[in-house]
């Protein structure tokens, strides 16, 4: 059967994987959360600093995922790994920020107008990781489980072995990123509604 | 079998798949020299529908291209629980609402045509209507869904014109895919819709078969172009793969084909590895511009005109080689009889999407 | 010390993102665009360019004239000197 192996949860003030509390805001500190979480876990891509917010989301949040079972995504041919993800708000954060960059900044800025779109984050993981499978972007209303697994079951029906799935909202107002992966196993989490929305939320209400 | 029929195209070339074709069968193009519309007032060329301006462009265009595909189908499957919308989009509604570019538009399709379901947006850069299409079959084939619209649409904007511009990647004349001399692309808007169903009869007009194909990514840059061609080969050799379909049976190739020198490149060196190089093949971007989102849903509308009409339309723009490997770009309209066309698309983010119509 | 090439240093690192390098990483003849010196791609070539004219007033409309310009920080002052003077 289908099961989630593994998941990462980004909340406003914590970042969980699998559930557990693996980094914490510091409230005084000058850098963004984004980036505290990428010092402290002394992680090494300088890209990550030219990327906008929903790249990071994504590449902390697989990161993390693998640094908790490096082998993680061992198993797969670098096709056989999808890329299904969404969000409600597109890439509206650095639409604004490119913006602003030609309405006040003097110019059109290239390196922000290239993150104007919500997929870059997907073909930022498959570089980082030499992924050549299938990639989704799709923009939600709100966190859909039935979105995933409506598509896995075509995806599985035709050639892709895993999934990494996620949730990237990202915005002024808020920090809501849930990645997964889904693989069939004999036995774990099923990969149904109810798991993926419980996943969803973890750290959910340790944020207020 | 999964059908697709019931194609729509508004674009600045008309409102209908079919004022489209006299267009193209003519070769005119909608492309215009639009002055002081560049960042630095720069006059620039763009392919942009008379009359639509204001607010709400996005949307107005959309249920324009709804309410014709509309005409074309038994109407009562709109309201179903088994129908559901796609709508293929870059920027959707961003002229209006930065921070929420696409639920309005969603809502106020979804009230005006009675949908059972809220339209669902797919969003990845230029391979978005090939990708919606691809899942639109995906979705029938597995049975979730009885009947799939796919609406793909974009609008002009100064936002993306002035990033294209930030990447000294718009041409300074009607783009020219494939062309020696060309030097980047001309954008568009507009929009293309088509209905992808298991049931034949729900068509006014006879379909045609949608072989659903996949999409990869190249795994290398997030802006720029492969320089093997990697994803795209990997695209078309799984759709291919899927259907049993050999290199013999590939009539025509619908091509992205931008206009910028590494994009083309790209195409040019994965067709080669495909051992497709010799297929007639074209790029429309030299009638449309490249509208980005609705490329793919219009183009691949293109394709089924072309199946239905029997005749292939010259690739605008192109007059001399400029591929380092060979491609048979057809320079003149051919009366052609089509079973398959095989459409690729290519975009930002690495993605790369292919799809085949063919004949019933 | 030559202050406009420490000022460019700060203003690469700043229009660039480089949050994991100062100035004094960057050496003078350090080449930009290798893996060996700092590494730049294709899309920082085009934000030095908006750099030019932000910081500089400098237009440069056709990026092949960038190649040269923006090999190293030597390069680059020396031609900001060159197109400021003529």
């Amino acid at each position: 059967m289908k099961v989630i192996t593994a998941y990462c949860n980004l909340r406003a003030n914590e970042a969980l994987v699998n559930g557990e509390v693996i980094a914490r805001r510091d409230a005084g500190s000058e850098d963004s959360w984004f980036k505290q979480i990428y010092r402290q876990q002394e992680l090494a891509y300088p890209k990550f600093y030219k990327m906008d917010v929903l790249s990071q989301a994504g590449y902390l949040a697989s990161e993390l995922m693998k640094r908790a079972d490096p082998g993680i995504f061992a198993d797969y041919a670098d096709d056989e790994i999808a890329l299904v993800f969404a969000n409600a708000s597109s890439s509206a954060e650095t639409d604004r920020r490119f913006m602003h960059s030609y309405e006040s900044g003097g110019s059109p800025s290239p390196s922000l107008f290239v993150y104007t779109l919500p997929n870059i984050v997907l073909g930022e993981l498959a570089i980082l990781n030499k992924w050549y499978g299938e990639n989704m972007f799709a923009v939600l209303p709100k966190f859909t489980p039935g979105f995933y697994l409506d598509y896995s079951r075509i995806l599985f029906a035709s050639g892709s072995r895993a999934l990494l799935g996620g949730w990237l909202e990202v915005t002024a107002n808020g920090t809501d990123v849930f990645l997964f992966l889904v693989e069939e196993k004999v036995s774990g989490t099923e990969f149904n509604d109810e798991n993926l929305l419980h996943l969803s939320q973890a750290g959910a209400v340790a944020a207020y | 079998m999964i059908y697709i029929g019931a194609e729509v195209i508004v674009s600045p070339l008309g409102d209908s798949a079919e004022d489209n074709w006299n267009a193209l069968r003519e070769n005119r193009s909608g492309i215009a020299l639009v002055p002081s519309a560049g960042f630095n007032q720069e006059d620039i060329h763009l392919s942009k529908i008379a009359g639509l301006n204001g607010p709400l462009r996005f949307q107005q265009l959309v249920i324009k291209a709804l309410s014709a595909l509309k005409e074309r189908i038994d109407a009562s499957m709109l309201a179903s629980d088994r129908t559901i919308v796609l709508i293929s989009s870059t920027k959707g509604a961003l002229d209006d609402n930065l921070h929420d570019q696409f639920s309005q538009t969603c809502a106020a399709v979804k009230q005006q045509f009675h949908l059972a379901h809220l339209p669902m947006v797919i969003s990845n850069a230029c391979i978005s209507g090939v990708l919606a299409l691809n899942m639109a079959g995906n979705m029938v084939e597995i049975g979730q869904y009885e009947h799939v619209i796919v609406i793909g649409c974009d609008a002009a904007s100064d936002f993306v014109l002035y990033g294209f511009q930030s990447l000294f990647a718009v041409s300074d004349k009607p783009c020219a895919p494939f062309d020696a001399a060309r030097n980047g692309i001309t954008l568009g808007e507009g929009c293309g819709a088509a209905l992808v169903s298991a049931s034949k009869s729900v068509f006014n007009n006879t379909p045609l078969q949608l072989l659903a194909g996949a999409s990869a990514n190249d795994a290398n840059h997030i802006s720029g172009p492969s320089r093997t061609g990697e994803g795209l080969v990997r695209s078309v050799s799984r759709t291919m793969q899927r259907h049993g379909t050999g290199t013999d049976e590939v009539d025509f190739i619908c091509a992205h084909g931008t206009g910028t020198v590494f994009n083309d490149e790209m195409e040019a060196i994965a067709f080669d590895r495909l051992a497709l190089s010799d297929k007639p093949l074209n790029s429309l971007k030299g009638y449309f511009g490249h509208t980005l989102g609705a490329a793919g849903v219009i183009e691949t509308a293109v394709c089924m005109q072309m199946m239905r009409n029997g005749m292939l339309i010259k690739s605008l723009g192109y007059r001399d080689a400029g591929t380092s490997k060979p491609l048979n770009v057809i320079l003149e309209n051919q009366p052609k009889e089509l079973r398959t066309i095989l459409k690729t698309a290519s975009g930002f983010g690495g993605g790369n999407a292919s799809l085949m119509i063919r004949s019933l | 010390m030559d202050s406009l090439k420490e000022d460019l240093k700060k203003q690469i690192i700043e229009q660039l993102n480089l949050e994991d390098l100062t100035a004094a990483d960057i050496a003078d003849d350090a080449l930009l665009f290798n893996d060996q010196g700092i590494g730049l791609d294709s899309i920082d070539a085009l934000e030095l360019i908006v750099l030019l004219e932000k910081y500089h007033g400098i237009q440069l409309t056709n990026p092949e004239e960038g190649k040269e310009a923006f090999k190293s920080i030597n390069t680059m002052a020396e031609y900001i000197r060159k197109r400021k003077a003529a």
